[in-house]
């Protein structure tokens, strides 16, 4: 390990710095209604703060990390992550909004009034919430060992007090994220170095996301022959279940789309998903080029690292890319400080929303119905605290890549959520048992993997912890419709509502 | 056209939601695009990926396909890694164009 690197290190204090000020400048100019504000954010504003609310260390570090060691597998992350919200926007967004309940336990007590499913639920977002986090950990991990010269362990434990002084500060001096301005610095660290890289290398670096074809080329052609045939880190199978989901997971994720519940205006809401998309776009066509990038320096200087450092280094390949390209430390340290920021941000919306989930769904509406006010906030900053320390342990030692390890909160959405979700709209039908069947199902499919995987090698090809849900989500979805079909139909004034309120013109 | 339908004709108390028997009116017009939507999502997403392999004469997946260059691009490359994003979001677009369109038409008829 090398040491301290002072430039990145004094950068990412100014930017967390300065990030803290524009959050209580927001605050102090808007006040509380803050979130209410959109309209005069405009379309493209809300665009911007659903992007930046995406954006973390798997979009950041883990895509490149992906394509750098399977090639063109990485698309169907990609792909998976874009074209899930197409599926959100056109099956369920808007009914969602109409419904009012925008966490998951909440959507499932309003729509199966179930406290057991509501619990089920809560438990699943947890869970969803700790795994998603260990990624987001292994990223801040490796970057702050990066700055900072220091092994995996300590700048893990270093990482995490920091997210957590952070979260206190940014708590008690009541400041709000201004995703707009965290957009543009995260975009802003993420193309202006890859524009300098390609320039190095003498590619066309205007757009590099245009023009990384001709290094495509030049590595197919090169000595190393890097094949850039489609198959050749996974088979189809593979590729599609993968990317099917993390399309399902992405839409049984619906707090992804944040501000698109609190805009006044259900169509500048949906217009602004079109924003949306593009903003994840441009990161998602520049994140391909960093791994390309990183290996036509590999061949220049002909140096080819060992498969176990190939992937040890795989989830910094866009730090890497920048060191070996030579850009000065200081702008390759605003690479790494964009990343901080993304898997901070989403650790911190992470954090709020697992502790959110037991204080309230679980803590206030289970176990101590006559909670005060006090004492739900008390619990609350326990289970953050809890979670935060959970997530130390787990990602202590992670053997899978930033966005595998993503990719596995995204398998038990798809396989829990996005049923619940998709029936409890689309189909009236649908009631308490079935949706608790289901979602004990989901769960039973996600696991099966991680636990009898090695056992049962079947299970370990068609239902990869990562893409279970190819399979598990339609097995799910089937469950869901038998056990509603043999036990009675809900309320009558649920289906109401659902039919006139929430399907409506 | 269905929509020249009266959508208050149906019974008060027909609270039927069903993504595959759509009520008359409003829904089943909203429906329908959305068919339109998902299929063209699924097939350009998957039915790609159908065709790698279709065309395939390497168990990796090497094939005419992967040997065409587009701008300056594998096609493969080009399709799945720019393409498709610039797809999704034209998908958003339709969709809400569609229902732009469709609730202005209900709306007005209320």
């Amino acid at each position: 390990m090398e040491g301290l690197k002072l430039a990145p290190a004094l950068l990412l204090a100014g930017t967390l710095g300065l990030s803290l000020l524009v959050g209580m400048a927001s605050r102090t100019r808007k006040g509380e209604y803050y979130l209410v504000s959109g309209r005069s954010t405009g379309r493209m504003g809300i665009g911007a703060a659903i992007a930046s609310n995406w954006m973390s260390a798997a979009s950041f570090l883990g895509i490149a990390g992906i394509f750098y060691l399977q090639g063109y597998m990485a698309f169907a992350y990609v792909v998976g992550w874009t074209g899930g919200y197409v599926l959100l926007l056109i099956l369920m967004a808007a009914q969602i909004r109409r419904f009012g309940k925008y966490t998951a336990p909440e959507f499932v007590d309003a729509r199966y009034d179930s406290p057991a499913a509501r619990c089920v639920s809560a438990v699943i977002t947890i869970l969803i919430t700790l795994i998603y986090c260990v990624a987001q950990y292994k990223g801040i991990a490796l970057v702050f060992s990066w700055i900072f010269g220091l092994d995996y362990t300590s700048s893990l434990l270093f990482g995490t007090s920091v997210v957590i002084c952070y979260l206190v500060l940014s708590g008690s001096l009541g400041a709000s994220r201004n995703q707009q301005f965290q957009y543009g610095i995260l975009i802003l660290s993420f193309i202006v170095p890859l524009m300098v890289i390609a320039k190095e290398l003498g590619y066309f670096w205007v757009f590099p996301q245009l023009g990384y074809g001709q290094a495509l080329c030049d590595l197919a052609s090169s000595p190393q022959g890097d094949s850039l045939a489609p198959w050749t880190s996974g088979t189809p199978y593979q590729w599609m279940a993968l990317c099917f989901t993390l399309m399902v997971g992405t839409a049984g994720l619906p707090h992804v789309l944040s501000r698109f519940y609190t805009v006044p205006n259900l169509r500048d809401a949906r217009w602004s998903v079109v924003w949306g998309i593009f903003f994840i776009g441009l990161l998602y066509w520049s994140a391909p080029v960093y791994a390309i990038l990183a290996k036509i320096s590999e061949g220049h200087s002909s140096m080819v690292p060992t498969p176990e450092a190939a992937h040890a280094m795989a989830d910094i390949i866009v730090i890497k890319a920048g060191e070996w390209a030579g850009l000065p430390l200081w702008l390759i340290g605003i690479i790494s400080v964009g990343a901080i920021i993304a898997a901070f941000s989403t650790v911190t919306g992470l954090l709020i929303t697992g502790a959110g989930a037991f204080s309230y769904d679980i803590y206030y509406r289970l176990i101590h119905p006559d909670a005060t006010e006090k004492q739900r906030m008390v619990v609350a900053k326990a289970t953050t605290l809890v979670l935060a320390t959970l997530v130390v342990a787990l990602a202590a030692n992670p053997p899978w890549l930033i966005a595998q390890i993503t990719a596995v909160a995204f398998a038990l959405a798809g396989n829990t959520l996005f049923p619940v979700f998709l029936l409890g709209i689309w189909w009236d039908r649908t009631n308490k048992y079935g949706a608790i069947a289901g979602m004990v199902t989901g769960l039973i499919i996600t696991t099966s993997a991680l636990l009898l995987g090695q056992s049962v090698p079947l299970i370990g090809t068609l239902l990869p912890a990562t893409s279970s849900a190819l399979i598990g989500a339609p097995l799910v979805i089937l469950v869901m419709i038998l056990v509603s079909l043999l036990t009675p139909p809900p309320p009558k004034e649920i289906r109401r509502f659902l039919a006139e309120e929430v399907h409506g013109p | 056209m269905a929509s020249e339908q009266d959508p208050t004709s149906r019974k008060d108390d027909d609270y039927r939601v069903n993504f595959f028997r759509p009520r008359e009116g409003f829904m089943r017009q909203k429906v329908r695009y959305t068919w339109i939507l998902l299929i063209s999502w699924a097939f350009f997403t998957f039915g790609f990926q159908f065709l790698l392999v279709m065309v395939q004469n390497t168990p990796a997946g090497d094939s005419l396909i992967t040997k065409t260059v587009i701008f300056g691009f594998p096609l493969h490359y080009w399709f799945s890694g720019q393409f498709l994003i610039v797809w999704f979001i034209l998908l958003c677009v339709l969709f809400n164009v569609f229902v732009d369109h469709l609730t202005k038409l209900y709306r007005k008829r209320k």
